[in-house]
């Protein structure tokens, strides 16, 4: 549902049935709707079989990178010589995106019903559910649910754990994610070894999003046929999405729609466009990293992967940031260069010092001191830090900056002829 | 067996390792030396300064030559544009904030940031800004200055401490280009085996107090040794500057002591320069030592050997060559012979990530040989009899406090003007560990070589050749 | 605090049985590092030199290890801050609905008047921090563990008189 909003009649609810319902956070509640018969069914089938369920629905990877989750799962040893782990991602740190803050406020047992399954399917006895620092009132929720789940006693052998981050967005970075846990500094990992071989603790591992497990249980009890058939454009991109849309609309919220749907009708209807007098200037679809859109793009772009793939950016974690007329796109993509700037974990050349020189030419060109050349540079730098590094951070910083200054040439090249006037942002 | 190498081709020039090697490794063997800071073979891979990226067929990306294992026919490139392209990259984004510190910096000359830009750098910088960023020096410990303006976040110091000296006392803090390495202000880098960080950093990040400003690199003559400050027989390599010594660092010896030296080692090597020598032999003349030449002095001792006969004491410094210690044996031959030594022990310092490697106990490089020759460590009983001997030899130990109703012959390099060994019939006048060549036993029984460094001042000469001489001229020099 | 206080521990009492509890959680006692300052923050407001030699000890880590923990996740403090700390997001999402606003309206109504400094009362730290992950909600602020949505600069006033 268009969470705080009405939900709309386009909309797909399935994940966002409840949201803003404060009984369904609690165990009874939940049961009441239905809860835990999922998680039932799984534990009486063959883990590999749970992992073909979800393998035939299609379901990806929600956070970001949209892996095949069953195939992701299939890559655990298949006979368990040691501990395997599961890890739950809920660092949701990527800017524009607010999803899994939503299905732990208000789905918390939602989470962990799909946590449990996954672990079933991974053939894992325990589970850590990774939650960021800053969100404090999920936290208080998640520990709540997890107490009345576990007085019940629906879990089986399987443990959950809550571990609580304390401000870094790079470890939602499914290696530094493990490293946090391990209690070391959220440092991403080379691979290989990858997590399914060596991960948590040096075990098997395997780490899945919030939203991307709270669609576990749906699937088993609806069927993996009736996610596939979820899809409005490519048969490789099934079930339904959270979107968190933000920024320049009258209505910000997380809008549940079917994958395939168009982005235009997104931002123009779902989230009630334009505040008033506004046009669209620029579009990010799926959080802070991936390319910007200009307008004629944002209007032909479906969402889901392959779509947004053709349309020159990604599907990522679905946080759709809108700006119109009156955004300063130097100014923002300045603050973008600074977020990653702020978060890089400083092990890479090119990202510690790449992001940082980057978000200084920025400031520069913003006070005025910018010259022609100073776009070439960054570029340039860009092509640097993108693709030779452990973890994709350093990417995430050249995508908005390669594609601002693609499609906004002119408010870069207005602070440099200054047109426009500077200002002092460091 | 022949078919468990893995073939591959680095560069054009194919190659024949082991399964496991990693490309860098593989790479040396085709003469490739693929440009790299943090990784070290002593240490854990950690994948992070992205300078070793090298092409390799087939693989999307860019691949880190440190951290790829061979595989069968894999065909790797260093010298594409694309490889040069990002090493080039990469040297240019650890110059913007790299002060330009060469002429004060006592790296240079010795550093791989400069080597490495002078190979594939830019030639000038493009980062307009100015402003680096700056933090003050700061003292580690009793050694170690770490320049926080030079680091380039290797981390090779880190992972020392924690893996290979199991004391993690260094960390990295903080996040992004805000990151420097640190230490908590209730522990100093004052582990036994701390000193190697200085070697390990590429750059003049982490120096050494001993050598601040002291000698630039190029200055130095280098010259392979064997440290004498324990029995574990570390390779070493003595840097001389105008035949001072003036640096000790470890040479690498996979089967000895890796890529290290402690502290001790690396720190004890003034000696060497002292000043205080005797630089003439030496022979009584009128109640009084006096200088003179070696023939004089040669034929002293000749005439003492030649004149006596019974029991014959040698008393020898346990950091005296093996042939200088054989000599000396055999020199005695023609007299009932007792030998001993006494060595200095100290507290055992294990650098615990590599097995059978510690400051070892026993303070000097060649008990052990002296041992094989049939040295005892009987040092008391061999002083007491030395009252009675017939001839004394007192061989490199200077604090002797021998006392001997025969003729003391004392062959050293030092002689204070209170020791005892003042009242011997002839001092010759020896070089030391840095002025000869030689061989010490370590304590596992290898014989290792240690060459000249500088020459020995005045007439002093090798205790090998001095005795060797005075041996070939009673005939004994040869073994029967 | 002077030479001669003696250091009060931390992990004692119903802290070190908490702390034990979280030890049974992991296979390793350097898993519980980060659970284990956060209970310090907790308990101190802050996490010294000196408590992160204690946690060292409790953990069988060294204190430079946990420093290099400490300095690397932001929401540690490594010194005292004002009784209420506020958390402002200010990346792109919320910048452009006006997050830079809320924090002038928040140094300016509680005095710290720089971001990152006390307030001369002792009373408010305000901070900018990085995307806080309610977006659509701008702007959100974070008041000690009170997360709020929706904050603007009208609102701020209010805000402050409520903490006081």
């Amino acid at each position: 549902m268009g969470f705080p909003h009405k939900p709309h009649p386009k909309e797909t609810v399935v994940l966002s049935q409840y949201f803003g319902d404060p009984e369904a956070r609690t165990h009874k509640g939940w049961v009441k709707r239905g809860g835990y018969e999922a998680l039932a069914q799984a534990l009486k089938m063959e883990p590999a079989a749970v992992t073909d369920v979800v393998k035939e629905s299609g379901l990806r990877g929600r956070g970001g990178a949209g892996f095949p989750t069953g195939l992701k799962w299939s890559f655990m040893p298949k006979e368990k010589k040691r501990p395997h782990y599961l890890c739950v991602n809920a660092d949701e740190s990527e800017p524009g995106t607010f999803k899994d803050r939503e299905i732990m406020r208000w789905t918390p047992h939602a989470l962990l019903e799909g946590t449990a399954i996954a672990a079933h399917a991974i053939q894992a006895e325990v589970a850590y559910i990774y939650i960021r620092g800053e969100f404090t009132e999920p936290w208080a929720i998640m520990e709540q649910a997890l107490a009345e789940a576990n007085a019940a006693r629906v879990f089986g052998k399987i443990a959950i754990h809550l571990h609580r981050g304390a401000g870094a967005y790079i470890c939602g970075e499914e290696t530094a994610l493990m490293n946090s846990i391990e209690g070391k500094r959220g440092n991403p990992r080379i691979k290989p070894p990858f997590p399914a071989a060596a991960g948590l603790f040096g075990l098997p591992t395997t780490i899945n999003n919030v939203e991307t497990l709270a669609a576990v249980p749906p699937i088993l009890t609806r069927g993996a046929a009736w996610y596939k058939a979820m899809s409005l454009s490519n048969p490789k991109s099934t079930g339904t999405k959270l979107f968190s849309v933000c920024g320049h609309v009258q209505r910000p919220g997380n809008y549940e729609v079917t994958m395939g749907f168009p982005l235009k009708d997104l931002v123009y209807e779902l989230s009630g466009g334009m505040r008033a007098g506004r046009t669209l200037k620029a579009c990010i679809p799926g959080g802070s990293s991936v390319p910007i859109l200009n307008r004629e793009e944002t209007e032909r772009t479906l969402l889901d992967y392959e779509g947004c793939v053709a349309a020159g950016t990604m599907l990522g974690s679905g946080g759709v940031i809108v700006f119109d007329d009156s955004t300063d796109m130097v100014y923002q993509i300045m603050r973008l260069a600074r977020f990653y700037a702020h978060e890089s974990c400083a092990q890479c050349t090119q990202c510690r010092e790449g992001t940082a020189w980057t978000t200084k030419i920025l400031e520069r060109i913003l006070a005025g001191q910018g010259k022609t050349k100073d776009l070439d540079l960054l570029l340039d730098l860009s092509e640097n830090m993108t693709g030779k590094t452990i973890c994709v951070l350093s990417d995430s910083c050249a995508a908005p900056v390669v594609s601002g200054i693609q499609k906004f040439k002119n408010e870069f090249e207005d602070y440099i002829a200054g047109r426009r006037k500077p200002m002092l942002v460091a | 067996m022949a078919d468990s190498m893995i073939t591959l081709t680095i560069d054009g020039v194919p190659v024949s390792v082991p399964p496991g090697t990693l490309v860098i490794e593989a790479a040396k063997q085709a003469g490739v030396l693929v440009p790299h800071y943090c990784y070290h073979p002593g240490l854990p891979v950690a994948g992070v300064c992205r300078m070793c990226l090298v092409e390799i067929e087939k693989a999307p990306k860019l691949q880190i030559a440190c951290a790829t294992q061979v595989t069968e026919g894999m065909v790797v490139k260093t010298q594409t544009a694309p490889a040069k392209d990002a090493r080039q990259g990469v040297l240019e984004l650890l110059l913007i904030n790299h002060p330009l510190d060469c002429p004060i910096c006592d790296q240079a000359g010795e550093c791989e940031l400069q080597d490495f830009v002078f190979q594939e750098g830019r030639s000038g910088t493009r980062y307009a800004e100015y402003a680096k960023r700056f933090n003050p020096v700061e003292d580690f410990g009793p050694d170690v200055l770490y320049v926080p303006n030079r680091c380039i976040l290797c981390t090779r110091c880190v992972r020392f401490m924690e893996d290979v000296a199991q004391e993690p006392v260094l960390n990295v803090s903080e996040r992004g280009d805000r990151a420097f390495i640190g230490v908590h202000p209730e522990a100093r880098l004052d582990h036994p085996w701390a000193g190697n960080v200085v070697d390990l950093c590429p750059v003049g990040s982490l120096l050494s107090k001993d050598f601040l400003h002291k000698a630039r690199a190029w200055e130095l003559d280098k010259t392979a040794s064997i440290c004498t400050g324990c029995s574990q027989g570390c390779s070493i390599t003595l840097d001389t500057r105008d035949e001072v010594v003036v640096r000790v660092r470890p040479r690498p010896n996979l089967e000895v002591n890796r890529y290290f030296i402690c502290d001790h080692g690396r720190m004890n090597y003034r000696w060497m320069n002292r000043g205080d020598r005797v630089e003439a032999p030496l022979v009584r003349r009128d109640g009084e030592l006096q200088a003179t030449d070696w023939d004089e002095a040669f034929a002293r001792v000749l005439g003492i050997l030649r004149g006596a006969s019974g029991k014959a004491v040698a008393l020898v410094s346990a950091g005296a060559s093996l042939e200088a210690l054989s000599l000396a044996k055999r020199l005695l031959s023609t007299f009932e012979w007792t030998g001993a030594f006494q060595v200095v022990m100290g507290e055992e310092a294990p650098l615990a990530g590599v097995p059978n490697l510690a400051l070892r106990a026993e303070r000097a490089p060649n008990a052990k040989g002296a041992e094989q020759l049939g040295y005892t460590r009987d040092y008391a009983a061999a002083v007491a009899a030395a009252k009675s001997a017939a001839v004394v030899l007192v061989l490199d130990d200077p604090d002797c406090a021998v006392q001997t109703h025969g003729a003391l012959i004392y062959a050293g390099t030092v002689l204070g003007p209170d020791a005892p060994c003042r009242a011997a019939e002839v001092v010759l006048p020896i070089a030391n560990v840095a002025e000869e060549e030689g061989t010490f036993v370590n304590r596992d029984g290898r014989a290792q070589r240690y060459f000249q460094a500088k020459p020995a001042p005045g007439m002093a000469r090798p205790a090998a050749w001095v005795l060797g001489e005075l041996a070939a001229a009673l005939g004994v020099a040869e073994v029967a | 605090m002077t030479v001669t206080e003696e250091y009060r521990p931390v992990f004692a009492g119903k802290v070190q049985d908490e702390l034990r509890q979280i030890l049974t959680r992991y296979p390793t006692k350097q898993a519980a590092l980060l659970p284990a300052l956060w209970l310090v923050q907790r308990e101190r407001g802050w996490i010294s030199d000196r408590n992160m030699t204690e946690v060292a000890e409790a953990l069988g880590v060294t204190p430079a290890y946990v420093k290099g923990v400490v300095t690397f996740y932001t929401m540690y403090h490594q010194h005292p801050v004002g009784r209420h700390f506020v958390q402002v997001c200010t990346t792109s999402p919320c910048n452009i609905c006006g997050a830079e606003e809320v924090v002038k309206a928040l140094l300016q109504q509680t005095g710290a008047n720089d971001p990152g400094a006390t307030s001369p009362d002792g009373a408010w730290t305000i901070v900018e921090v990085e995307c806080l992950g309610a977006c659509g909600f701008a702007t959100p602020i974070l008041i000690n563990d009170d997360f709020i949505e929706n904050v603007t600069p009208e609102k701020v006033p209010d805000l402050v008189r409520k903490y006081r």
